[in-house]
Parts: C-alpha cells; structure tokens; sequence
C-alpha cells in the first residue's frame, strides 16, 4: 500500500503508524509507537491493555482531543490527523462522541443541559434535543436528575451523563474511554444494555476498558502493550 | 441529521451563555457591581473637576441664570427687550446703587441690588447661609440684606452681623446680614467687583434717595446660546436702543461666556493635581475593569476546554465569551452612568463653606456616551485573549503545571532542610511554578498600592501646606495695613503684643516683566539683615541690598536659574539684583521676586513700608489674633489674614478620600478573583496534601500561604513604586504651576506601615474565608481506579 492513498474499502476509522510522543522538559515519552488500526461502519470494538500503554491517547488523537506526532488517522474516508482546531471541532460536532475517563460535565449547565448542549451545536431543533436527552435519560435512569447541577452526582451518575451526552447527536463515531470505570454492577448492566442498543441502531463503537465483561460485548478487542498492537482478535 | 448546524451554533452558544450567567449569578452581579462602581466613580471624578475648575456651569443651571446681563441708565423702556428676536425670556429688572461698605477703617465700595423678597425665575442667587430676603426685612426692621458669598467671605462678614453702608451722598443704613448667596450673572470677588448687597427697594431708597442716581439691571434668556447667537442678540439690543441724539441708555453687557472664562479657575497647581488624579483615576479604572473580566474567564478555565471538546471551535469559544462579558459590561455601563447622572440631580454642593462653592458640573452626553463605549471595549479587549487561549487548551493537556526542572527545586530543598513550615514552602511554589497568574496577581496588588501611595503623598503635602506654612512663604498669618494713624505708632505697638514673634515691614509693587510682556509681583519683605523667614527651596536666603529670591513662576517666566541677575523696574526704578535662591510660593502662582526694603532706599526708591507681615507665636490661633488686633487698635488697624492655598485646594482632599477609597476596592476586587482562582485551582491536592500526612489546618495555611507570599510581595513592590514616583509626580505638579519643585512631603513611615499591614491583614483574611468555604464544597476528585477485575488474557 502507498503513504497517503485513501484505503480500498470503505471503513469508519482507519489509522496508519499512529505516533504519539509527549514531551516535558527533556523527557519523551512515547505514548503510541505505531499502531494501526481499522474500524468498520457499525462495529464495536474494545480496546484493553494494561496501565501505560496508550489506551486513552490513542482516543485522544483520534478525537483529535491531541495531535498525532506522525502517523495517519482516516475518519469516513477523509484524512483527519492534519486538521485545525477549528476543523476539528465541527468533526466532533457532527461525527464523534467521546467519553471521557472523568466526565468532565460542564460545572454551570444542569444534567439536562449537558446532554442536550451537542445536540443543538450539531444543528437539531431544541424540541427534538429535548426528546433525545429525555429519552437518553431514561434508558440510564436519570430522569430524576435532569434539573440537577453536576456537582452534586455522585461519579458514577456523572459517568452516565457523560454516555448520554456522547450519544446526543447521534456521532458516527463513540469513543468511549472506562465509561464503567466506577459504576456498579446494575448501572453497569444499564449501561452495557444502552451500548448494545445503539450498536445494533448502526453505532460505531471504539471503547476502552479493563472488565472483560464489558469487552465481550464487543465485535472485535485489540490489545495494546507499549503503545504498539499486540493483539487483534474478533469474537466468533 | 439535519445539518443546519452553521444556525445553530449561535443557539448553542446563548444556551451556554445563559446557563453560565445563571449558575454563577453572584459572581456576575458583583462584577457588574466593581465595573459600574468604577465607571460611576470616574465620571463623578470628571464631573467633580469640571465643576471644580469652573462652577460657573453649576452655578448657573442651580441659579437659572441669565445669558446676558444688561445694565441700563433710570428710565429706560425695557419692553423693547422682549420684542429681541433670539430672546426667550426677559427677567425682572432690578434696582441698582453704588455705596461704600464700612467695616471699623475698611472702606469697601459695594453695589446695592433692590431685589423682592419672593424668588426671581431668573437668576435667583443660592443662598448657601442664612436665609434670602424677607417681607419683614425692611428698614423700619433692622434692613435685612443678603450678601455675595465669595464677597463676604473676603470681608470676613458673617450672617447675624450688622455692617454700615454709606451712599453717595452720605446716606448711611445699617444693615443686617441675614444670609449669604452665590449667583451666576458674575464672577466672584475679588475678581468681580464692587461686591454685591442684595436688598429690599426701601432699603435701598434708604441710601440711594435720588433715582436718577440708580440704574436698571436686567437678564436675559436667549434661544440658541452659542457664542455667535448672543453676540447677535447684543448687536440687537443695541440697535434697538441706539439714538443719534443722545448717549445710548445701555450702560453694560455681560454675557454668561464672559463669565464663565472669568470664573474658571485661576489656580494652576489645583487644576494640574486633579488632572493628575484624573489620569491616575483612568489607568487604575481600565486596569481593574480588565482584571476582573480576565479573571472571570481563568476562573472556568477547564469549561472552556471541554467546550472545544464538544465541538465549539475556538472562534466560536471566543464568541460566547465575548457575549457573555459585553452583556455585563453594557449592564455595568448602564448602572454606571445611571448613578453618576442621578448624583448630578441632587443638590449638594461640596467644599468648605468660605471657599468657591463646588458642585458636580454635567458631563456633556458625547462624553457619557465615550465613557460607557471605552468600558465595554476594555471589557471586550480583557475577554479575548484569555478566552482565545484557554478555548486552544485541550481538556486532556498532558501536563498541567511543570516545575521548572522537573524535581525540587533548589530554593524549597534548602526551605525544608532549614525546617521553614512546610505550609509556607508549598505556599510560596506558585511563585516559580505559574508565573503568569503569579505575575498577574502581583500585578493586581502593586498597581493599586503604588497609585494610593500617590494619593497619601498628595494628602500629606497638602496638610503639610496647612501645618507648616513656613514652607510656602506663608509663616507670617496675618498681614497688618496701617490706619489713618502713621506707620511708626502702629510698629510701636505691635512691638509691644504679646501674640507676636517678630513683624516684617514690606510693600508689594506690580512689575513689569523685562520686555513689559506680563507682570509679576516684586515685594520687599523684611530687611537683608532681618529678612522675612523665606523657606529656600535652592539656593541661599539674600543678605544683601543687592540680592533677591525669586519664585518658580518667576524663573520659568524669565527662563531664569538661581544665580542669573535680573534688572527691573520697581516703582519706576530701575534696579539689578542677584538671584541667589529660589523659594516656594504660592502667591500670584510662584511670579514673585522677593528682596529687602533696604534694597529699595539704596536704588533711590521710596521705603516707606505699606504693611507689616506679622510672624505669631506658636500655638496662637490667626483669627483669634486678628480679632484681638482689631480690638485694641480701636478698629484703626487693618488686619488681613493670610490666605493658604490649601485652603482652595480643600476639595482636593475629597477626591483624595474618594480615590483612595475606590482603590481600595479595586484592589480588594484584584484580590479576590485572585485568590478565588488560585485555590480554585490547587483544590485538587488538598486530598493528596492531606493524603501524604499534612492536617487540615497545614492544607489550609498551604492555600492561604499561596495567596498572601503573592500578595505582601505586590504590596510591597507597589508601595516602593509609589514612593519612588509620588515626590517626582507631586514636585512636578508643584513645578509647572509656578509653585516650584520641592513642595512634596512623604507620608510618614507609620503611615505606611499601617497601609501595609491592613493590606495584608484584609488579604489573607479573604484567603482564610475562601479556603475555608472551597475546602467544605464536595470535592469533584477522579473517580479512583479499580484493581484489574479479571487478568489480561494475552495471546
């Protein structure tokens, strides 16, 4: 395959020598080392791998939450890693939803308006934002909070906010980074159940986990180990 | 998907601006509060100057002044008046006669105005003491009078106090003081004169008992007031009184324009020490506005990241900011501008009772409407660029706040090796660490130390004028003018009063300047062997018939230095004298030259003194003295008291309260949203503090120490640079008025001491609150991690 020709098939995500490094006053670290990786259209795929090796980086730089040191990263057939800030954003405003490791929830919005803030940015009407964040809610059984200031939920509704708020606009692509990092087994289930759901609707999934549980849900599981590719294997 | 998301962004943007304004509606109103108060306190301040430099404006709209005043010959047919085109209105005309007002051996020539006693629509005098005029009032009836202030000021002539007033022809009335007023339709005594009596017309017929003797005087209100409009309602009235066969029956014209340049302050060194302010006033305004502004961005730094995560790009970040901070800069303008137009309307007038009366002169609308445009600019410009930087930070940033090398730093190792507290070890990182908002803080603090620095040298130079009068040329309180006795019996006794030091013969002549280009006052003061005690700024005191010391004003006129020889003409001498030393002095704006009356005989010129200045023993009260002077001379002596031009400059100690005061809370202001973002962002180690074994009390004393290291070191960079600058900027003022460099006086080291002790007091009592507060809100800690549930299965 030649440098920057589009790939043959058509996929949702493909990356091509992903090169992360980070640096601090001397020091590199090098994050991601090459990876290569692809996603189809609709597929769920698990990401797992021990502390260190590149997990949550690789979502961020294919967020474009961090730019890619080198490397390529084709978001629907159209190269991204290059893109501006600007360009980004209006990438994740329609495409991408992201959960991350702590929900970051915007401290002066209430649940409701967190939820429905990506929605009306990527261009729905505020009746119909409303009807997603109701509906959203209620499959993660937080209607009672919707009126509710972020600060007062616990980290695991805060968690589920944040899932509710990634599926809000409908992205073509969930990244989704330990989003049941600290919920407990019932929210877990409510949350594996959503997920399930919004795959078989046609959602693309790249998630990030450490329960085994929650990546057998998924089609495919790559592990990472020192920011490269160890393992790439589908279930059945 | 519906894609009209270039529509909606706008939408999404007011949905965060609105949420965002909601959530944290206190902050927003106390920042809409600091603003306004800073817009309100600058334009009161421009106000306050304009009102001050030139109470005409005041003075006429509270009068509903006249725009001209005409003076006619008895008998004129004023109806024609109303027939003017461009005349509005035509007042009622009043009576008017000359006198004399007799007061002891002082002999004033007065003008007596027959006014009734009901308010005139137009300019109808403020009474600012006692009360107007009377039916009752009449002569028959201790002859109530109402006299012009600044007028009865000069005459030291209070209300209750019964004065004698001699016509022409010797009619005499003794009238009684009833009250004292200020009026518009002309300038103040002594720059207007003779002074002005109103009284009743029978008082009046009392001493003017011929009535072709009086005149008519009459204002009038014109349409368009420029100054073009008025002359050509002037040419009018003479016209429409213009006879070939006799004298015009128009004796004068005033206009208010006239008036209004005769009135506006002649005191130079006023004028420049609150254009000072004005300007110092400005700079601390913008800075606060942007503090604030800035501030309230870095307080939610991470939302605005996560705002760029959710798909707002960075110019859209910027917009809703931008919309956020403009709406509450147009709410603090509109506040603003509401009080100080409100403080317009009401009636006070402020400043010492005796002195020129001060009120707030309106601000012209263009200005106003300047004023609230500059605030919300500042308030944009302040938004931009920490909006623009934060809205480029990701929310997943690497690192957050690198030491500089990474470890422990020198300075911290060698703290905690010597045992320092660890709380002020930890305290005092920030420092190295985050420089910018370090800097900023600091900042924050110096700026408003270093400008009240200023204001309390201005203040201490001014009392200093009040209390050490010497160093002004003013140790002498009182000044005597002989009687109808000779000069020699009256320096006999004041040889003998008790009250005096010493007395200094002298005598004052206007001179004019080499090449007759202005006038300056050359005045012998005491002997070369016994001069007047002159404080010498520079150079040395003369003490010879040749020698002279010479004002700032003086020296700036001739472009002169201490050293030069000048040649005058006194009295139509001519005389050449060494300028050996330079002094400061407030009289005639510093266009002095000061030498001995023995100078005067030695050139062949008369040195017969015209007066006495009189040195009192300390603790011995002026007025007191004076009225015992006047007491035992039998009332032959003139007794004048020293005029000291801090007593003008009275108003100046009121803008010096209100500066120091809105400083203060600029500072505070400053202070706060410091504080706030910094505990605000090291919240999330008081766990981890507490975790390695620090106790509550020592995590609390870490985040005040934060605050209060950044704090004492900007107060006290900024007191060291208000020090530096205050005798510099004072003695510059004092300079170009003609006052001369030298007049500043420091503000004592207790003084200072204390500014800075309260400063840091207030500050790390706002650290303590705060970090208390923060410190009892659930912390948003990262959800901890859970062990590995199942182990990797690896291929």
């Amino acid at each position: 395959m030649t440098g920057s020709a589009p790939a043959p098939v058509p996929v949702m995500l493909r990356t091509r020598k992903l090169v992360k490094e980070y640096r601090a006053d001397g020091l590199c670290v090098e994050a991601l080392r090459g990876v290569d990786i692809e996603l189809a259209f609709g597929e769920f795929v698990a990401v797992m791998g021990p502390s260190g090796s590149g997990k949550s980086t690789l979502l961020h730089v294919i967020g474009g939450l961090a730019a890619a040191t080198s490397g390529e990263v084709w978001l629907r057939g159209q190269r991204v890693d290059a893109l501006s800030k600007r360009d980004w954003a209006i990438q994740r405003r329609r495409h991408i939803g992201y959960v991350f490791q702590t929900a970051n929830l915007l401290s002066t919005m209430t649940v409701a308006d967190n939820v429905e803030l990506p929605a009306i940015l990527s261009g729905v009407s505020a009746r119909q934002a409303r009807q997603r964040r109701e509906e959203l809610l209620d499959d993660l059984g937080l209607t009672d909070k919707a009126r509710v200031a972020p600060s007062r939920l616990s980290g695991g509704e805060q968690q589920r906010v944040a899932l509710a708020r990634a599926l809000a606009h409908h992205p073509s692509l969930l990244l989704a980074d330990e989003p049941t990092g600290n919920l407990d087994s019932g929210n877990t289930r409510d949350v594996l159940r959503l997920l399930r759901r919004t795959h078989a609707e046609g959602q693309a999934i790249l998630l990030v986990t450490h329960d085994a549980r929650v990546a057998s849900n998924a089609d495919r599981v790559i592990n990472l180990y020192d920011g490269m590719v160890a393992d790439d294997w589908s279930f059945g | 998907m519906p894609t009209r998301s270039w529509a909606n962004a706008p939408h999404a943007t007011l949905r965060w601006v609105r949420a965002d304004l909601l959530a944290r509606r206190v902050q927003a109103i106390l920042t809409v509060a600091v603003v306004a108060g800073v817009v309100a306190a600058l334009l009161l301040a421009a106000m306050l100057l304009e009102g001050t430099t030139n109470p005409w404006q005041g003075l006429f709209a509270r009068t509903h002044g006249a725009d001209v005043m005409l003076r006619f010959g008895y008998g004129t047919d004023l109806a024609k008046l109303d027939a003017l085109p461009g005349v509005t209105k035509v007042g009622t005309p009043s009576t008017i006669a000359s006198a004399t007002l007799e007061q002891g051996a002082t002999e004033s020539p007065v003008e007596l105005r027959a006014m009734r006693p009901t308010e005139p629509a137009m300019s109808a005098p403020l009474v600012t003491a006692g009360r107007w005029l009377r039916a009752g009032d009449s002569p028959a009836d201790a002859s109530g009078a109402v006299l012009e202030a600044s007028f009865a000021a000069a005459e030291h002539v209070g209300v209750g106090m019964r004065v004698k007033v001699v016509g022409v022809d010797g009619n005499t009335a003794t009238i009684t003081v009833v009250g004292l007023a200020y009026t518009s339709d002309q300038d103040f005594y002594p720059q207007a004169t003779p002074g002005l009596i109103w009284v009743l017309p029978a008082t009046l017929q009392q001493v003017e008992k011929i009535p072709s003797e009086t005149e008519e005087v009459v204002g009038l209100r014109v349409a368009d007031p420029s100054a073009n409009a008025i002359g050509q309602v002037v040419q009018e009235v003479y016209n429409a009184y213009h006879t070939t066969t006799e004298a015009s029956p128009v004796e004068q014209v005033a206009t208010s324009q006239q008036v209004d340049a005769s009135m506006a302050s002649n005191d130079r060194l006023l004028g420049l020490l609150l254009g000072l302010f004005g300007i110092i006033a400005l700079i601390a305004a913008l800075y606060a506005i942007a503090n604030v502004t800035a501030s309230r961005v870095l307080v939610q730094r991470r939302d605005i990241a996560m705002l760029g995560a959710l798909g707002f790009t960075p110019g859209q970040v910027v917009w809703a900011l931008l919309v956020e901070q403009t709406a509450l800069g147009v709410a603090a303008s509109a506040l603003g501008l509401a009080v100080a137009w409100t403080a317009i309307r009401t009636p006070a007038f402020i400043g010492p009772p005796d002195g020129v009366p001060v009120a707030l002169a309106p601000l012209p609308a263009p200005w106003m409407a300047l004023a609230a445009a500059v605030t919300v600019a500042t308030v944009a410009v302040a938004t931009v660029v920490p909006a623009w930087r934060a809205g480029r930070v990701s929310p997943v940033a690497a690192v957050a706040f690198t030491p500089p090398r990474g470890r422990l730093s020198r300075l911290a190792r060698i703290g905690l090796l010597v045992r320092l507290p660890v709380p002020l070890v930890l305290g005092a990182r920030d420092a190295f660490t985050r420089r910018l908002p370090a800097a900023l803080t600091i900042v924050g603090v110096a700026i408003p130390m270093a400008m009240i620095t200023i204001a309390m040298t201005c203040w201490t130079t001014l009392d200093g004028f009040t209390s050490d009068p010497g160093r002004i040329d003013l140790a002498a309180a009182l000044t005597v003018y002989p009687g109808s006795e000779s000069i020699h019996a009256e320096q006999a006794q004041l040889a003998r009063d008790p009250q005096i030091a010493a007395d200094y013969p002298g005598a004052e002549f206007d001179t004019l300047l080499p090449g007759a280009t202005a006038t300056f006052t050359a005045r012998a003061m005491g002997t070369s062997t016994s001069p007047y005690p002159f404080d010498v700024a520079q150079g040395a005191m003369f003490d010879s018939y040749n020698e002279a010391v010479a004002g700032q004003g003086l020296l700036d006129l001739l472009h002169y230095h201490v050293g030069d020889w000048v040649e005058v003409t006194v009295d139509g001498v001519p005389m050449i004298f060494d300028i050996v030393g330079r002094t400061l002095d407030p009289a005639n704006n510093g266009d002095v030259l000061d030498f001995g009356l023995d100078a005067l005989a030695f050139n062949g010129a008369a040195d017969q003194p015209q007066f006495y200045s009189l040195v009192l023993k300390p603790g011995i009260d002026p007025s007191a003295a004076r009225q015992q002077l006047l007491r035992m001379s039998g009332d032959r002596l003139q007794v004048q008291q020293a005029a000291n031009p801090a007593d003008g400059l009275g108003v100046l100690k009121v803008v010096i309260i209100i500066a120091i005061a809105a400083l203060a809370i600029i500072g505070l202001a400053n202070l706060l949203t410091a504080t706030a973002v910094g505990i605000g962002d090291h919240l999330h180690e008081a766990g981890v503090l507490a975790a390695i074994g620090l106790t509550p009390r020592q995590v609390t004393a870490t985040l005040v120490v934060n605050t209060t290291i950044l704090t004492a070191f900007g107060a006290a960079v900024g007191t060291a640079a208000g020090l530096a600058v205050a005798p510099l900027l004072v003695n510059a003022q004092g300079q170009a008025s003609g006052l001369g460099w030298g007049i500043a006086m420091m503000p004592s080291v207790g003084t200072i001491a204390a500014m800075l002790a309260i400063t840091l007091t207030v500050a790390t009592a706002a650290a303590l609150l705060l970090a208390r507060r923060s410190a009892r809100a659930p912390e948003p800690l990262a959800p901890p991690r859970r062990p590995l549930a199942t182990p990797r299965s690896s291929a």
